[in-house]
């Protein structure tokens, strides 16, 4: 094998890394703020590509224009989520928000059935078709966009968490509820934002990888069964611990699946997380602080 | 008077018993993906069988009764089979047992059947096993209308041969009896003629992210691709396959109609030879009739899930009718004296594995355009 096969390797395993990142950012976010996992963080993926596929093939929206409709759509979906179901969880049991986002998931993926029958669907726009080559390394470009968007969602995230008084009071509310609220912060806008956040960038990498990926109604779970992984790896509900577990794993799963036989690749990430909570229950980068 | 009585109500009770007999439905339990990855596939499997049962009670049913067919799902999951025809079985109210349209599904329904005594009869499975374990020495309930992977793979590696195309064949399938019946089916007929795969790999049903495979495939250069991918799972392989500049064609059971319209017309996949058991184009006015039948009703043309479930339902509607009062075991030997002719030609009986011998159609892909290079006996 020459190094541009070594190259290609590292080049795929960054972009799928960074793919993992964009779904598994927003669930770590809701983690860490309201303490739910969003069993139906999927499915909110699934309707986003959905939706970029409809505005794409049918409404003729380019790349752009879809990108933001749709993850303007998700932020609002987000708000309507939490006023409309998570505030009537607020203090109550950790099981019940499990039971209540894995009826959704189930509601909204045999809705998504019912509506648009299982048939998977392609985009089909010449930006699904390019790419850039470097030597015998290629990189289509809808997987360099959605690098670009991955990695810009992480910075203008990062930045809103550790440098403006909104992300100081969501970490205010994630490190201690009961604190942030005496000392004046209003905990349901917080949560309010982080889950219309969160569920925005699950829209994101709808609206971004819908041209890259087959979409259909059962979409959903391939991602999101990796993500959960990933933000037990990256320190459940720190964000940046997420994001950076998300690239090593795509990596390493890309390594292995072009070195191993391709079974091994997610034998990798679910022995990676087994690893992890027997080494560092905490996961690789928590610290006991959420967010 | 009271006799009299009585014999008016034993009458009349008899009369409405034997009507309700007569007017009772024949029912046939379908297990099949409706949902999960390859739910695509169990419409067209609904489609295609709904339609030949349709056709079927508008020429009057059986002796006056009609066919319903009752669908059941299996997420292509055999543990999901077994609890979806346990259930049905346990009614006593199925004449057949019909599909599983996986393969791994249709195996673990074999044996249900076979003690329940109901006939099976598969449309779309296409694992070689199941016919190897059927019929003489085996399970006599069960019956197999598809050809199997290695007859079709068979006749498809001879063809590869004679163009000097079968010493570099790279294989990509999903880790399920489709994709190692796949490999084994290529294994086998390459061993016939002294070759052998140039690598297999497998890859879990459901996973969308091919990169790192088909990089690995590209590095080792060989002369054909068969990627045993089926539904979304084919859409991303193959679309993953062309912008990483893939450049090899393919081979084994490629899935045309999946091919976006791009790839295709693009000549990316030009080269490619395959074998499939049916195509749409296929020139016979049986063929052309149903497409247009089928389009007609569904707005969408058949594939070929769709035909393979329409003529197996149409088979074991014919031995529902030739075996008098329609029970598990008269259609079972009704199915054993089964003569059908198939719309790609020849008159189907079932062999002594309970197995049917139809064309395969062997096609190439030429400027971006499908040419059926043949048909080929299996």
């Amino acid at each position: 094998m020459d190094l541009s096969f070594y190259a290609q390797l590292l080049l795929n395993g960054i972009v799928i890394g960074v793919i993992y990142a964009l779904v598994a950012m927003g669930l770590s976010l809701i983690f860490g703020v309201l303490e739910i996992v969003n069993f139906a963080h999927g499915e909110f993926y699934m309707l986003a590509s959905m939706l970029a596929y409809f505005l794409t093939a049918h409404w003729s929206f380019d790349y752009w224009t879809t990108i933001v409709v749709v993850t303007a759509v998700g932020l609002a979906v987000g708000y309507v989520l939490f006023e409309g179901l998570l505030l009537a969880l607020r203090g109550e049991a950790f099981e019940r928000s499990i039971l209540l986002t894995m009826g959704l998931s189930m509601v909204l993926q045999n809705g998504a059935v019912f509506l648009f029958t299982t048939t998977p669907r392609m985009i089909e726009t010449p930006l699904s078709y390019q790419n850039v080559q470097l030597g015998e390394v290629r990189l289509p470009v809808a997987r360099l966009y959605a690098l670009i968007l991955g990695v810009a969602a992480f910075a203008a995230l990062y930045l809103i968490l550790h440098h403006t008084r909104l992300g100081k009071a969501m970490r205010g509310v994630a490190q201690n509820r009961a604190a942030a609220m005496m000392v004046g912060i209003d905990t349901r806008v917080v949560s309010r934002l982080a889950v219309a956040i969160g569920i925005g960038l699950s829209g994101l990498a709808g609206a971004a990888l819908a041209p890259i990926y087959s979409v259909h109604p059962l979409m959903g779970f391939a991602f999101v069964f990796k993500a959960f992984a990933i933000i037990i790896i990256g320190g459940l509900g720190n964000v940046s611990g997420a994001a950076i577990a998300a690239v090593m794993l795509g990596v390493i799963e890309s390594f292995a699946g072009g070195l191993l036989p391709l079974a091994m690749t997610d034998a990798v990430a679910f022995i990676a997380m087994i690893a992890v909570l027997l080494l560092r229950p905490q996961g690789l980068f928590g610290r006991g602080v959420r967010v | 008077m009271i006799s009299l009585r009585l014999a008016i109500t034993a009458l009349l009770s008899g009369l409405f018993a034997s009507t309700a007999l007569a007017q009772s439905p024949i029912v046939i339990g379908a297990s099949t993906p409706l949902t999960g990855p390859v739910s695509h596939y169990g419409q067209h499997a609904r489609w295609g069988s709904e339609l030949a049962v349709e056709e079927a009670n508008a020429k009057g049913g059986i002796n006056g009764r009609k066919i319903e067919i009752d669908f059941q799902d299996n997420r292509c999951n055999p543990a999901e089979a077994v609890k979806s025809v346990t259930q049905m079985l346990a009614t006593k109210k199925y004449a057949a047992i019909f599909d599983g349209l996986c393969s791994s599904a249709a195996l673990a329904i074999m044996p249900l059947a076979e003690r329940a005594k109901v006939p099976f009869i598969i449309a779309n499975a296409s694992a070689t096993s199941i016919a190897e374990k059927s019929g003489e020495g085996g399970n006599a309930w069960t019956f197999k209308v598809n050809p199997t992977d290695a007859s079709m793979l068979d006749a498809l590696v001879g063809w590869l041969d004679k163009e000097g195309k079968a010493d570099s064949i790279a294989f990509l399938g999903e880790d399920t009896d489709y994709g190692r019946a796949g490999s084994g089916g290529f294994e086998t007929a390459l061993a016939k003629r002294g070759k052998k795969l140039a690598m297999a790999d497998y890859s879990q049903k459901g996973a969308v992210d091919y990169t790192a495979a088909l990089t690995k495939i590209k590095a080792r250069k060989p002369g054909m691709v068969a990627l045993y991918l089926i539904d979304a799972d084919f859409q991303n392989g193959i679309k993953q396959w062309y912008t990483m500049g893939g450049g090899i064609p393919l081979t084994g059971r490629v899935l045309v109609e999946q091919v976006p319209k791009e790839i295709l017309a693009s000549g990316f996949i030009d080269g490619t030879i395959s074998v499939q058991p049916y195509d749409v184009s296929v020139d016979t006015p049986a063929n052309k009739e149903f497409v247009d039948r089928f389009t007609k009703k569904y707005s969408a043309p058949p594939m070929l899930i769709s035909f393979e479930s329409y003529e197996t339902i149409s088979i074991l509607i014919d031995a529902m009718r030739r075996s008098g009062d329609a029970s598990p075991d008269k259609i079972r030997d009704a199915l054993t004296k089964t003569k059908y002719q198939s719309m790609l030609g020849p008159m189907l009986e079932f062999d002594n594995h309970n197995l049917v011998h139809n064309n395969a159609i062997v096609f190439g892909i030429k400027g971006g355009k499908v040419v059926i290079l043949g048909m080929s006996k299996t």
